[in-house]
C-alpha cells in the first residue's frame, strides 16, 4: 500500500516536472506570480482587534529549486518503500509513520507560507523519532532523542524569528500581518521601525537584529544539513536507523536544510547573507574536510557513509555561499545527486547488514568473489560518489567549486583558498571510498563470521535489483545530461542571484 | 479562628449602624436585584450544589450514579448560562465589563471566557472522577466529592469575577476549602496523608499571609474595592517600599494557587499524593481561575499612569523566567509520572506568566487560549496516567516499559497529548505557544525591553527541555521492551474514549485555532 502511495506520488511529481514551464517569466523566488501549481487557500484568519488580523494561508507553489528537489524526494520515497521490506515487526505502525513523514517532507518543499513551512518542518520530527526509536539498532533510544533534541533546539528559535518576521511584515494588499515568505522577501513590506526592517537598523543585545535573525535561522537549518560543528546527531541517527529511514534521512532530510537556507535564509535576509558569505563558505569548507577526514577513520560502513554525507553537504553550503549562478546551480545539483547517491549507498549498506547483521568494514574481505553483482553496484555508487566525471556528483561538485572560484572575481565573497580546499575534499573523498572498496571487496575471501557468513551472503535478489538499477541509471543520466536538472532550475537560480546582487 | 472573629466583629458593627443606613436600603436592594441577571450561572451552581448534596443525603450510598448524572447535567446547564452571558454584555453594550453587587464583582468578557473554560473542564473532570479505580474504591463512594466539586466551581466563578479585595479573599478561601477536602478525600498511604496535611497547612498559611497583605493595603488606602474608591490612588502616595511589601504578600496568596516559584514547593508532593483525578483538578481549574484573578487584580495598577511603586511587569517577568527554568529542569529528574507532570505544570505557569506580562488585549486572549489548551491536555495526560494505573498498575516511568504495543490506542493518545503539552505542531499546545510568543513579540516591538526577549528565549529553551522529559513517556511506552512478566490484559473503555476525544480536539485546535481563538 505504502509502495503504491509513493508510486502514485512519483507519478504525480513526474507529471508536474514535465508540465513545469521554464523561461524568464517563471523565475519564482521573490515574485509571487511566477510560482507554478500554486494553491492558496485562506487557512487561519483571526481578528485580533487592535493588532489587526492574523493571516495564515495554505499557500503552496513550486519554482525551479523546489521542483527538482520534489521529484528527487518522491523518487527516494519509492526506494525507501522498497527498502522497507526488511521491516518485519509492527508493519502498520511503520507505514503510518512513513506516510506522515512523506507528507511532511513534500509539504516542506512546496510551502510558501512560513507558518505552513514550519508546521511541516516540525511534523517531520515526531515520525522520525519513532521510526528511529522503534525499528532502529542497538543504541536507537540515544540516537532518536539526540536527533529530536538537536532539531527541536534549532526550530524553537526559528519559531521566535518567524513570529518576529510575521509581526514586521504586512501584506500590501490586505494590510494584515502575514506569514507569506514571498512577501517577506520584499523590504518594502516591512513596517517602518519594526525589528527586522532593513531600514530601521534595530539591535538585539547590541547586535543587528537582522543579523541575529539570520544566524538563528541559519543554525536551525545548519543542524539539519548538517554543518560541522552541529553534525554530531547525524552519525548516530544514520547508523541506528533502519535502512529505509537512513535513506530518508540522508536522501531527503538533509536537503530540507539546504533548501531552507536557500529559500529562507538567503531570500529573506539577502543583505546579511552577502555580508556573512565568508563565514558560510568557511563552514562549508570545514564540513567538507572534517567530514571526509572522519569518514577515512570509520570502521563501520554506515558511519563512513554518514560522514561522507557531511562532507558532500559541505559542497552545498560552499556553493550557496558563493552566491553565483554556477555555485547555486551546483548546490542544487549536488543536493539532487546526493539524494540519489546516499539512497543507493545506504540501501547497499542495508543489503549486507540484513544478511549478516554486521557492518564493520574490516569484518569483510573479498566480497567481490561471493557477491559479484552487489560489488558491481557498490563500485558504481562509490565511483559516482567520489565525483567521477560522467556521474551526477561530479557535476554538482564541479559547479559548486566553479562558483566558489568565480566568486572572488564576481562578487569577492569567497577567497580562492576555499575553493582549493574544497577540491582537496574531493581528493579525500576518493581516498576513503577507494580504500573502503579495497578493504571490503578485493583480496582473498576472509569474513569475520567464517563459513556461516559465506552462506548467508547471497547475491542480490530481484527486489534489490529493481531498486538499484533505476538508481544507478539516474545517477548516470544526470551525469551525462545535467540539463535535466539545470534546465528546470536555471531561471530560478538566475532570479535568485539577480535578487541577491540587487539587494547587497 | 481569629479570622472568623474578625468577620463577626465586622458584621456586628454593621448591624449597629443599620438604622443609619435605612434610607439607602431601597437603593441597595435595587442594586442587588439588578445584579441578579449577571449572576445567573452562579445561582444555577448554588442550586446545583444544594440539589447534589440533598440527593446524596436522601439516597445515601446508592445515589452515586444519580449524583453524577445530576452534577454533569447541571454543569452543562451552567455552560449554557455562561454562553448567554456573552449576549448579556453585548445587549447592555458594555464591552469592557459590568460591575454588580455594589462593585464587589465585575463581569468582563475575559471573565466569561475563563468561566466557560472552567466549566467545560469541570464537566470533563466530573465524568472522569469515577473512572479512577483507586478513587472509586473509596468506601464512602464519590457522591460527596461531586458536591464538593460543584462548590469549588462556584468559588472558581467568583475568582474570575472578584473586583474587591474582600471578594478576592472570599473566592480564594472558598476554592481552598474545597481543595483541602478533595486532596485528603482518599489517602492511600502515609505519604498521601502527609500531602493532604501539607496542603492544608501551606494553604492556610498562604491565605493568612494574603489576608495580612490585604489588611495592609486597606490600611494604606482606606479602600478595598480594586476599581472603586481610591485604592490605587491612595497606594501611589504611600511609601513605595511598604506598598511593595503588602503587594508581595497578596501576590503570595495568589501565587500559591498559581504555583509559581518560589511558592511552588507544595506542588510535587501534593500532586503525587492526591488521587490522580484530584491532581487533574488541582493542576488545571484553580490555576486557570487564579490567572483570571491575577488579571483582575493587576488591571487597576497597570492602567493607572502614575503607578511607580511596584513594577508588576518587571517582577512577574523575572518570576516567569525563574518558574519556567525551575519547573522544567526539575521535571527532567522525576521518575513518577504524576510528579513529573506536577513540575511541568509549574513550568507552564511560568510560560503563561509571559502573556500576563504583556497585559495587552492580544496577550490576554493568547493567555486564555494557552490555558484552555494546557488544561485540556493536562487533564488528558492525567486521565491516561489513571488509565495505565488501572490496567497495568503503572505509576513510574519504568513500569510503562513496553505497554505501548499492548495498549496502542491509549498510547497514541498519550503521545498526542504530550506533544500538545510540549508545544509541537500540529496541536493546540503549539498554537497556544505561538499566540503567546506573538503577543509578547508585538509588545516588545512597542517598548524594546530586553527582558521580554529574555522571556521568549527562556520560553523557547525550556520547550526543548520539556521535550526531553515528556518524550520519556513515549520512550518507555514504545521504545523500551518490557522486562517483566506480562500482566493480564485489562479492558477499560471509558478513559480511552475520553482520551481520544481530547486528542481529536487538541489536533483540531492545532489546525484550526480560529475555532476558539476567534471568539476570545
Amino acid at each position: 500500500m505504502a509502495l503504491l502511495a509513493t508510486l502514485i506520488q512519483l507519478g504525480l511529481s513526474v507529471w508536474i516536472y514535465c508540465n513545469f514551464k521554464t523561461g524568464a517569466a517563471f523565475g519564482g523566488i521573490n515574485h509571487e506570480g511566477q510560482f507554478q501549481f500554486v494553491q492558496k487557500l485562506p487557512w487561519i484568519n483571526l481578528d485580533l482587534g487592535a493588532m489587526g488580523k492574523m493571516q495564515i494561508d495554505y499557500f503552496v507553489g513550486l519554482d525551479g529549486i523546489s521542483i527538482s528537489l520534489l521529484v528527487m524526494t518522491s523518487f527516494v520515497l519509492v526506494i525507501a518503500a522498497l527498502a522497507s521490506w526488511e521491516i518485519k515487526s509492527n508493519l502498520k505502525g511503520f507505514f503510518v509513520l512513513f506516510l506522515i513523514l512523506d507528507m511532511a517532507v513534500t509539504g516542506v518543499f512546496c510551502s510558501l507560507d512560513f507558518f505552513l513551512f514550519y508546521i511541516f518542518y516540525e511534523l517531520m520530527l515526531l515520525p522520525l523519532y519513532f521510526l528511529i526509536g522503534m525499528w532502529g539498532g542497538a543504541r536507537r533510544e540515544y540516537a532518536a532523542i539526540k536527533f529530536f533534541l538537536y532539531t527541536l533546539f534549532g526550530s524553537v528559535f526559528m519559531l521566535l524569528v518567524m513570529v518576529g518576521l510575521y509581526l514586521c511584515v504586512k501584506d500590501p494588499v490586505t494590510g494584515n500581518h502575514t506569514f507569506n515568505m514571498v512577501q517577506m522577501m520584499n523590504p518594502a513590506n516591512y513596517q517602518l521601525g519594526s525589528v527586522f526592517s532593513v531600514l530601521s537598523h534595530q539591535t538585539i543585545f547590541g547586535m543587528s537584529a537582522r543579523a541575529v535573525g539570520f544566524v538563528v535561522l541559519f543554525i536551525a537549518f545548519a543542524i539539519k544539513v548538517p554543518v560541522v560543528p552541529l553534525h554530531t546527531w547525524l552519525p548516530d541517527a544514520h547508523v541506528e536507523a533502519p535502512t529505509p529511514v537512513s535513506i530518508i534521512l540522508a536522501g531527503i532530510l538533509l536537503k530540507v536544510g539546504g533548501y531552507g537556507i536557500i529559500r529562507v535564509c538567503l531570500s529573506i535576509f539577502p543583505d546579511i547573507a552577502s555580508a556573512d558569505a565568508y563565514w558560510l563558505g568557511l563552514l562549508g569548507v570545514i564540513s567538507i574536510l572534517y567530514g571526509a577526514l572522519n569518514a577515512l577513520a570509520q570502521k563501520d560502513l554506515k558511519r563512513m557513509i554518514a560522514y561522507s554525507s557531511v562532507s558532500h553537504m559541505g559542497f552545498v553550503l560552499l556553493g550557496i555561499a558563493s552566491q553565483t549562478a554556477e555555485g547555486i546551480s551546483g548546490a542544487v545539483m549536488q543536493m539532487v545527486s546526493h539524494g540519489f547517491l546516499s539512497t543507493m549507498l545506504f540501501f547497499l549498506a542495508g543489503v549486507i547488514y540484513n544478511r549478516v547483521h554486521d557492518r564493520g568494514i574490516n569484518h569483510f574481505r573479498g566480497l567481490a568473489i561471493i557477491m559479484p553483482q552487489y560489488t558491481a553496484f557498490m563500485i558504481i555508487a562509490f565511483f559516482a560518489s567520489l565525483g567521477l566525471p560522467g556521474f551526477s556528483a561530479f557535476i554538482g561538485e564541479a559547479f559548486s567549486l566553479l562558483g566558489a572560484f568565480k566568486s572572488h572575481s564576481v562578487n569577492g565573497l569567497l577567497p580562492y583558498w576555499m575553493a582549493a580546499c574544497g577540491s582537496a575534499g574531493i581528493l579525500l573523498g576518493a581516498a576513503y571510498f577507494l580504500w573502503t572498496m579495497q578493504r571490503m571487496f578485493f583480496g582473498r575471501v576472509n569474513l569475520k563470521g567464517g563459513a556461516v557468513w559465506q552462506t548467508a551472503l547471497t547475491d542480490l535478489n530481484l527486489r534489490e535489483k529493481i531498486t538499484l538499477v533505476p538508481l544507478a541509471l539516474i545517477v548516470l543520466i544526470l551525469g551525462l545530461m545535467p540539463s535535466l536538472v539545470f534546465a528546470k532550475i536555471n531561471d530560478s537560480v538566475l532570479a535568485l542571484v539577480h535578487f541577491l546582487q540587487f539587494k547587497s | 479562628m481569629i479570622r472568623y472573629l474578625r468577620w463577626y466583629i465586622f458584621y456586628s458593627l454593621n448591624l449597629k449602624q443599620m438604622h443609619d443606613l435605612l434610607p439607602f436600603l431601597p437603593e441597595s436592594i435595587n442594586n442587588v436585584l439588578s445584579s441578579i441577571p449577571y449572576f445567573m450561572p452562579e445561582i444555577y451552581l448554588a442550586i446545583l450544589f444544594v440539589v447534589v448534596l440533598v440527593t446524596d443525603l436522601l439516597f445515601g450510598r446508592d445515589a452515586i450514579k444519580l449524583c453524577r448524572i445530576i452534577a454533569c447535567a447541571g454543569i452543562l446547564l451552567v455552560i449554557h448560562r455562561d454562553y448567554q452571558q456573552f449576549d448579556l454584555l453585548l445587549f447592555t453594550a458594555e464591552p469592557n465589563g459590568h460591575f454588580f453587587f455594589t462593585q464587589m464583582l465585575l463581569l468582563t468578557p475575559v471573565a466569561i471566557n475563563f468561566k466557560f473554560i472552567i466549566d467545560v473542564l469541570a464537566f470533563i473532570l466530573l465524568l472522569y472522577f469515577a473512572w479512577d479505580d483507586k478513587l472509586n474504591a473509596h468506601p464512602k463512594g464519590l457522591s460527596d466529592l461531586y458536591s464538593i466539586i460543584i462548590g469549588s466551581v462556584f468559588g472558581l466563578h467568583f475568582m474570575t469575577m472578584a473586583a474587591n479585595l474582600l471578594s478576592v479573599y472570599l473566592a480564594i478561601e472558598m476554592v481552598s476549602i474545597a481543595s483541602y477536602l478533595m486532596v485528603a478525600y482518599r489517602s492511600e498511604s502515609a505519604s498521601s496523608t502527609e500531602a493532604g496535611l501539607k496542603y492544608v497547612l501551606f494553604g492556610a498559611a498562604s491565605s493568612a499571609i494574603m489576608l495580612f497583605g490585604i489588611s495592609l493595603l486597606y490600611g494604606f488606602s482606606g479602600s478595598l474595592g480594586l476599581y472603586s474608591g481610591n485604592l490605587v490612588i491612595g497606594l501611589a502616595q504611600v511609601n513605595p517600599l511598604a506598598v511593595s511589601f503588602a503587594l508581595v504578600l497578596v501576590l503570595i496568596g495568589i501565587g500559591f494557587k498559581l504555583s509559581f516559584v518560589p511558592i511552588h514547593f507544595w506542588v510535587p508532593d501534593v500532586y503525587q499524593g492526591a488521587s490522580t483525578p484530584v491532581t487533574a483538578w488541582l493542576s488545571t481549574l484553580p490555576k486557570i481561575a487564579a490567572f483570571a484573578l491575577l488579571i483582575n487584580f493587576l488591571r487597576p495598577f497597570i492602567f493607572y499612569n502614575n503607578w511607580t511603586a511596584f513594577d508588576f511587569r518587571f517582577y512577574l517577568a523575572i518570576i516567569g523566567i525563574i518558574t519556567m527554568i525551575a519547573g522544567n529542569f526539575a521535571a527532567v529528574l522525576q521518575k513518577n509520572i504524576k510528579r513529573m507532570l506536577a513540575y511541568s505544570s509549574i513550568g507552564h505557569t511560568g510560560f503563561a506568566l509571559m502573556a500576563i506580562v504583556t497585559f495587552t488585549p492580544t496577550g490576554l486572549s493568547a493567555l486564555t487560549y494557552y490555558l484552555a489548551a494546557y488544561g485540556l491536555a493536562n487533564i488528558g495526560a492525567l486521565a491516561l496516567a489513571t488509565y495505565f494505573a488501572n490496567v497495568a498498575g503503572a505509576e513510574d516511568l519504568d513500569a510503562y516499559k513496553g505497554l505501548g504495543l499492548k495498549y496502542p490506542a491509549a498510547s497514541v493518545c498519550f503521545v498526542i497529548v504530550l506533544v500538545s503539552l510540549t508545544g509541537i505542531p500540529v496541536t493546540a499546545g503549539f498554537t497556544g505557544k505561538l499566540f503567546v510568543f506573538s503577543a509578547v513579540y508585538s509588545f516588545y516591538q512597542q517598548n524594546h525591553n530586553a527582558l521580554l526577549l529574555l522571556l521568549m528565549i527562556t520560553g523557547a529553551l525550556t520547550t526543548v527541555v520539556s521535550l526531553f522529559y515528556y518524550i520519556k513517556i513515549p520512550l518507555n511506552l514504545f521504545l523500551k521492551r518490557s522486562d517483566t512478566v506480562a500482566n493480564p490484559f485489562v479492558k477499560s473503555y471509558y478513559i480511552i474514549a475520553l482520551a481520544i476525544c481530547i486528542s481529536i480536539v487538541l489536533v483540531l485546535l492545532g489546525i484550526f485555532p480560529g475555532l476558539i481563538m476567534g471568539k476570545i
